[in-house]
């Protein structure tokens, strides 16, 4: 055997990398017995057995228990913090203001304009005060009379319909089975369904259980607004629904006819008037104690 | 390894994978350069746990050098030279033949003559022979291990070999 390639062989063989051809001429050298056997007992040194399962098991509790000091944490800290700070400003930002009357209250109200609403008893409004300059529209639940600075555009949404005006005085009222909207100065449009509709002053839109009316009026402002609630031809259900708005009572009108027509006012400021007002001309009696009302039949 | 620059080996992940990949040969490199005497358990583990302190400094593809240098050196402030003794593992199913007294006898003279051998060796040329002969690595394993030409390997190995073979001979 050539020294070279004897050398080449054992180098082949130590790398494990012998063809069969090869591994056939290394068995032939005279040595092969003795490498085979230096080989083999040198195995027997192996290294003790290692198991990375458990020596990482064993190096994580000691991790844990240092507090380690990671450039992920003090971000994730700024993070939260703008998160909250960009969720209020936005929470702010765009929530509607709300204004909310309890029964026998009245407020007034001053818009982000000069333009002023006069809410009724027991109603809501809101609007938004960041795109007011944009977008003059309020919401309206209830009864409420508007004074409309000139200017762009204003809406009042309720959910029976939308009224639409430039500049002008007028009265809403959005109650159960109930619309109306009535012009006191300038033009209001009414969108009512897909109904649309221009009120010169005077006029009044009404919506009464589904039936639309048009009617006339002829004072320059609502009588609400001089504590007096006035009807014309208007269901004694609708009064009576009105009368415990102004006042904290209960009304109980089961053993008289409330679809019977009632027309005239009744004050805010004293119960017995406003009752005597309702009743006499519909020749009913009423009996009252505590916060309760009885209507009966004369 | 441009996917490599945004782990960082302070993730969980980052780290369990660095130690799965390298605690072994990091374990195995150490004992057979300095021997059982100095717990190449504990400086593995010493030697992650510096890894851990130090993992925004040192990326994934870094550590494996930073490792095999950090063990390195806490194994040679340990001790000063000490005699490197590796111990010899029995294998039971050879004794489970009716294999003569005599024979026992030389084999375990032998494995004394060759554990004094495995000694004398350079710790560079012990590291890689055993690598090669009992963990069974080819040669560019061990380069890249041991960051290394393959010809170094070679060299170191047979080197080792032709060495060994002398004492052995002469004991």
């Amino acid at each position: 055997m050539h020294k070279m390639n004897r050398d080449e062989l054992i180098k082949k063989w130590l790398d494990h990398n012998l063809n069969p051809k090869e591994q056939k001429a290394f068995e032939g050298l005279e040595d092969y017995d003795a490498l085979i056997k230096l080989s083999k007992s040198t195995e027997g040194f192996k290294a003790p057995d290692y198991s990375v399962d458990l020596e990482y098991k064993s190096i994580s509790t000691k991790l844990k228990t240092k507090s380690h000091n990671n450039w992920f944490k003090p971000l994730l800290k700024i993070a939260a913090v703008l998160l909250i700070g960009l969720a209020t400003f936005y929470f702010t930002s765009t929530r509607n203001t709300e204004v909310k009357t309890d029964i026998a209250q009245t407020k007034s109200i001053g818009l982000p304009d000069a333009s002023t609403v006069n809410l009724n008893a027991q109603s809501t409004l809101s609007y938004n005060k960041k795109s007011w300059s944009d977008n003059r529209e309020v919401s309206l639940n209830g009864e409420a009379f508007f004074k409309v600075a000139k200017g762009s555009k204003f809406d009042v949404i309720t959910d029976d319909g939308k009224v639409t005006v430039l500049g002008t005085e007028f009265n809403v009222i959005q109650r159960q089975n109930y619309f109306e909207v009535t012009c006191f100065e300038g033009l209001v449009a009414v969108n009512y369904n897909s109904e649309s509709l221009k009120l010169k002053p005077g006029k009044r839109f009404v919506v009464i259980n589904g039936n639309i009316k048009n009617e006339i009026e002829s004072n320059n402002k609502p009588s609400w607004l001089a504590k007096e609630s006035t009807f014309a031809s208007r269901p004694l259900q609708l009064i009576i629904n009105e009368l415990e708005r102004q006042y904290n009572v209960s009304v109980d009108a089961s053993k008289v006819d409330t679809n019977q027509l009632f027309t005239g006012s009744f004050t805010h400021s004293d119960i017995d008037l406003a009752l005597k007002s309702i009743t006499l001309p519909l020749g009913i009696t009423y009996t009252k104690s505590n916060s309760v009302v009885v209507l009966q039949s004369e | 390894m441009p996917k490599q620059i945004h782990q960082n080996s302070c993730e969980e992940h980052v780290y369990s994978t660095l130690f799965r990949k390298h605690s072994k040969n990091l374990h195995d490199f150490l004992y057979y350069k300095f021997g059982e005497l100095l717990n190449p358990k504990d400086k593995v583990q010493d030697a992650f746990i510096k890894l851990w302190d130090n993992c925004a400094k040192v990326p994934p593809e870094k550590a494996k050098s930073f490792l095999f240098t950090t063990a390195n050196n806490m194994m040679l402030n340990a001790v000063a030279h000490q005699k490197v003794v590796l111990r010899h593992q029995q294998k039971p199913q050879k004794h489970s033949t009716n294999e003569s007294p005599e024979f026992v006898l030389e084999e375990k003279e032998y494995n004394e003559k060759l554990q004094k051998a495995l000694a004398n060796l350079t710790e560079a040329q012990r590291v890689a022979f055993l690598m090669n002969r009992v963990e069974g690595k080819r040669f560019k394993e061990i380069a890249e291990l041991l960051d290394i030409s393959v010809k170094a390997v070679e060299k170191r190995i047979y080197g080792a070999l032709k060495k060994l073979r002398e004492d052995i001979k002469e004991l």
